[in-house]
């Protein structure tokens, strides 16, 4: 019985001044059971089973030797998908990312009086966000039929939701004592947010914005796999298909994209902060 | 002209914070007001422009009762009346010009004020509120860049270009070291005489307030104790309105 | 002080910098992009059911099928489906956590050589480029549909965002420790468990929370292309017009990710100050 308490309780440390400290209980003692009670749960529910992986493991290698050399000839397939997967994020991200500001403005507790009015919005927002993009695109789909513009309505949406949260959370930290400054000068609270919060919180904004984008553009080429537009629609068919070297070309052009503008737009956030 | 009669504020959370406020400022005087932190200083200024509600009594600005007014009309008031801060509340990310034109912006159309569209009117009288301040060669300057000294005049040239009637200073110079003080109490002389605007400033450091007020009204536990030219202050009444002898941190020393 | 010329206010006038030409540039950037996009992104109007199907889903929410919003003992019951996602979620952040480990210390300059840190950076930043439905798309193909692809699929798409972080963890070691204990005369792995352990526990046990609140929303969207949890039933009574399930689903899954986002928060503030 001693041992098992030493185990759990470090020993206690003895001060030069023969006062005895005992050390916080570790949290490894209620943090090692409980995760090992949620993985045997976990494991059973998923129907775990290391045997499958092992048999068929190699599947994966091989399917990824067939992309390899991927079918440059298939190239003029993908340019027209994969601009307009570019494009759905540059106006889905747009979009979100001006509709997001108001409702910024409506969600925070220094700016918004109204409880009621900032309840209802941070409610809406929070509900909206739990939406998967995939689950928003095949919604838009079925509202405005197949192609790129369902697609896009989902990342505004998307990116609405994420952008609201992240940015009224900026605007409850910013220095409100510009904002009482301009507001005693006659403006509205308005006309005092967008003049004396605003210019402190643009660069950073901008590089939500810009965040936003680099995610959206990952988001925006699955979204053809609920016919929501982009190449998404190619890659689920020459999957399902089994062309691989054509899957092979598709993701290379796909890590080539997203390197490209996760580049610029690093550069550019990098100079904005 | 500004008349308090017996103007009260207490507080949703029950402090008292003005007791029957009487008094009576006329177009272009220097007041400044002292007393201990806590003391009402604060409350009394806000109320002016309405920043803060009175609860009781009645608040003449010009003759109109301000405690009437509400939205656009508030507003409207509130344009006339300059403030300045202790914390000078400039946007430190942003350049002196932008801070100074922001004060426009309550003039302006929404639709103007939100794309920064400021008139080439608007522009000068910006420049010339700077120059007022002697730091018209910071106008494109980051705030955050200035110091302490040179941001106080920002934000006293964002309230002149407000072109206002009243000027309200809420401890303009507490954060500020002597020689610099000095220099700006010196600007708010300067506007306060040639442009007649009435200034009413919260002094911590009293001597300060001595040398530049020309009338200084004491206050404690929410009411006036004194009210008079700054030569009538003697220790005895220093003594009253601060009921202990004053530390060293309210006198600012000599230059 | 007094600068020998004075500058007048005409003058400085004429000097403001030119802010307009970047607005200008960038302005013309976007509108050259959007003018691009219009020929891409093309509003076709409503589908004829557009609308209903719009306030459909939106009734749905206050209408949902309770039979099997409550059931509990089905495999297609509400419960058991956030149970499965929350699985999927859970064992695919702790298997990619764990892979991550060794794969953010040989990716760390201040541990290994700078030339295989970049190999592993390399293929991090390969890793990360895809999104996860890609990873669950090729995984059906190995392992077949099912709760089981899915944990294989977040456990590679985790490593791409997980190793990331650790390797800056890591990269922010605080070596000093580690020389200080160095000096007091401890072994390897005294030096491991005094020096770098506690440094590092915090900051990825923070990380591995953070992911799997991501990885719960991914679980969500695996279903859909058959990689188990609630989201193949989700699609398929979307696109049978089964309102009412429509409507039980999505209360679950807004109540799942609501609820491990709050626990998530919550955990991760405890952990940045320190229990």
């Amino acid at each position: 019985m001693d041992k098992v308490k030493r185990l759990l309780l470090p020993k206690p440390i003895v001060l030069s001044n023969g006062k005895s400290v005992q050390p916080k209980l570790s949290p490894m003692v209620y943090v090692i059971p409980i995760m090992g009670v949620l993985t045997y749960y976990s494991l059973s529910v998923t129907r775990f089973n290391i045997g499958t992986l092992i048999r068929r493991g190699e599947q994966f290698w091989i399917i990824v030797d067939r992309m390899i050399p991927p079918n440059f000839a298939y190239f003029s397939n993908i340019y027209t998908p994969m601009i307009a997967t570019i494009m759905m994020s540059v106006v889905g991200t747009l979009i979100g990312a001006i509709l997001a500001l108001p409702a910024a403005y409506a969600s925070s507790q220094t700016m918004n009086q109204s409880n009621v009015g900032r309840t209802i919005t941070k409610w809406v927002s929070s509900v909206l966000r739990t939406l998967p993009v995939l689950v928003l695109a095949l919604i838009f789909r079925i509202i405005f039929g197949p192609g790129a513009f369902a697609g896009m309505v989902a990342i505004a949406v998307f990116t609405f939701t994420i952008m609201t949260k992240m940015f009224f959370e900026l605007i409850d930290t910013a220095d409100m004592g510009p904002f009482e400054a301009i507001l005693s000068s006659g403006a509205t609270r308005i006309q005092a947010f967008w003049s004396s919060i605003m210019p402190q919180l643009w660069g950073q904004y901008y590089s939500l914005v810009l965040y936003n984008f680099e995610m959206n553009i990952r988001n925006a080429a699955i979204l053809g796999y609920v016919g929501a537009g982009g190449i998404g629609i190619l890659l689920n068919e020459r999957l399902a298909w089994r062309i691989y070297p054509d899957v092979g070309l598709i993701l290379l052009v796909l890590m080539i994209t997203v390197l490209i503008i996760e580049n610029i737009s690093r550069f550019i956030r990098k100079k904005l902060l | 002209m500004i008349q308090f009669q017996g103007v009260t504020k207490t507080y949703p959370n029950g402090v008292s914070a003005l007791r029957g406020i009487d008094l009576h400022i006329n177009q272009g005087e220097f007041v400044a007001i002292i007393g201990l932190s806590g003391a009402g200083k604060s409350t009394l200024i806000r109320t002016i422009n309405q920043m803060i509600k009175i609860s009781s009594g009645s608040l003449l600005v010009n003759n109109i009762d301000v405690t009437k007014l509400k939205g656009k009309k508030l507003r409207r008031f509130r344009r006339d009346i300059g403030m300045v801060f202790q914390s000078f509340n400039l946007i430190k990310r942003t350049t002196v010009i932008k801070n100074v034109l922001a004060a426009r912006v309550a003039d302006m159309p929404f639709y103007k004020s939100m794309l920064g569209l400021y008139s080439k009117q608007d522009r000068i009288i910006a420049l010339e509120a700077l120059d007022q301040v002697g730091i018209l060669e910071k106008a494109y300057t980051r705030a955050d860049q200035l110091s302490g000294g040179q941001q106080q005049r920002v934000a006293l040239a964002r309230c002149v270009a407000q072109q206002p009637q009243i000027i309200l200073a809420d401890e303009p110079v507490a954060s500020l070291d002597p020689v610099t003080s000095n220099q700006v109490m010196s600007d708010f002389v300067k506007i306060n005489k040639e442009l007649n605007i009435t200034v009413i400033a919260n002094m911590h450091h009293v001597d300060i307030a001595l040398k530049y007020a020309r009338r200084v009204i004491g206050i404690k536990e929410g009411l006036i104790v004194f009210d008079g030219p700054s030569t009538e202050i003697t220790n005895e009444k220093l003594k009253q309105i601060y009921g202990r002898e004053l530390s060293d941190d309210e006198l600012m020393g000599e230059e | 002080m007094m600068t020998s010329k004075k500058l007048t206010v005409q003058e400085q006038l004429k000097n403001a910098p030119k802010t307009w030409l970047t607005k200008l540039a960038v302005i013309a950037v976007i509108g050259t992009l959007l003018w691009i996009a219009k020929d891409y992104v093309i509003y076709r109007g409503l589908t004829e059911t557009g609308l209903r199907v719009a306030r459909n889903i939106f009734v749905s929410i206050f209408t949902p099928n309770t039979s099997i919003l409550f059931n509990m003992t089905s495999r297609n019951g509400v419960p058991f489906l956030l149970l499965e996602t929350a699985a999927i979620a859970f064992l695919g952040t702790l298997i990619g956590t764990i892979l991550s480990i060794p794969i953010a210390f040989l990716s760390s300059r201040n541990i290994v050589p700078k030339w295989i840190a970049s190999i592993g950076v390399s293929l991090i930043v390969v890793i990360r480029t895809f999104p996860a439905v890609v990873y669950g798309l090729m995984f059906i193909r190995v392992t077949g549909p099912g709760a089981f692809t899915g944990v294989l699929t977040l456990s590679i798409a985790s490593i791409g965002m997980v190793a990331k972080l650790f390797i800056e963890v890591i990269e922010d070691l605080d070596p000093g420790i580690i020389e200080s204990l160095d000096a007091s005369g401890c072994n390897t792995i005294q030096k491991i468990q005094y020096g770098i352990v506690p440094q590092l526990m915090s900051n990825f046990a923070s990380t591995a929370i953070y992911r799997f609140e991501i990885n719960v929303k991914y679980a969500t969207i695996l279903g859909m292309v058959g990689a188990g949890g609630i989201g193949a039933p989700l699609i398929f009574a979307i696109s049978a017009y089964r309102w009412n399930d429509v409507g039980a689903l999505l209360i679950g899954l807004i109540v799942l990710v609501l609820v491990i986002e709050a626990i998530s928060t919550r955990i991760r503030s405890k952990l940045a100050t320190g229990e």
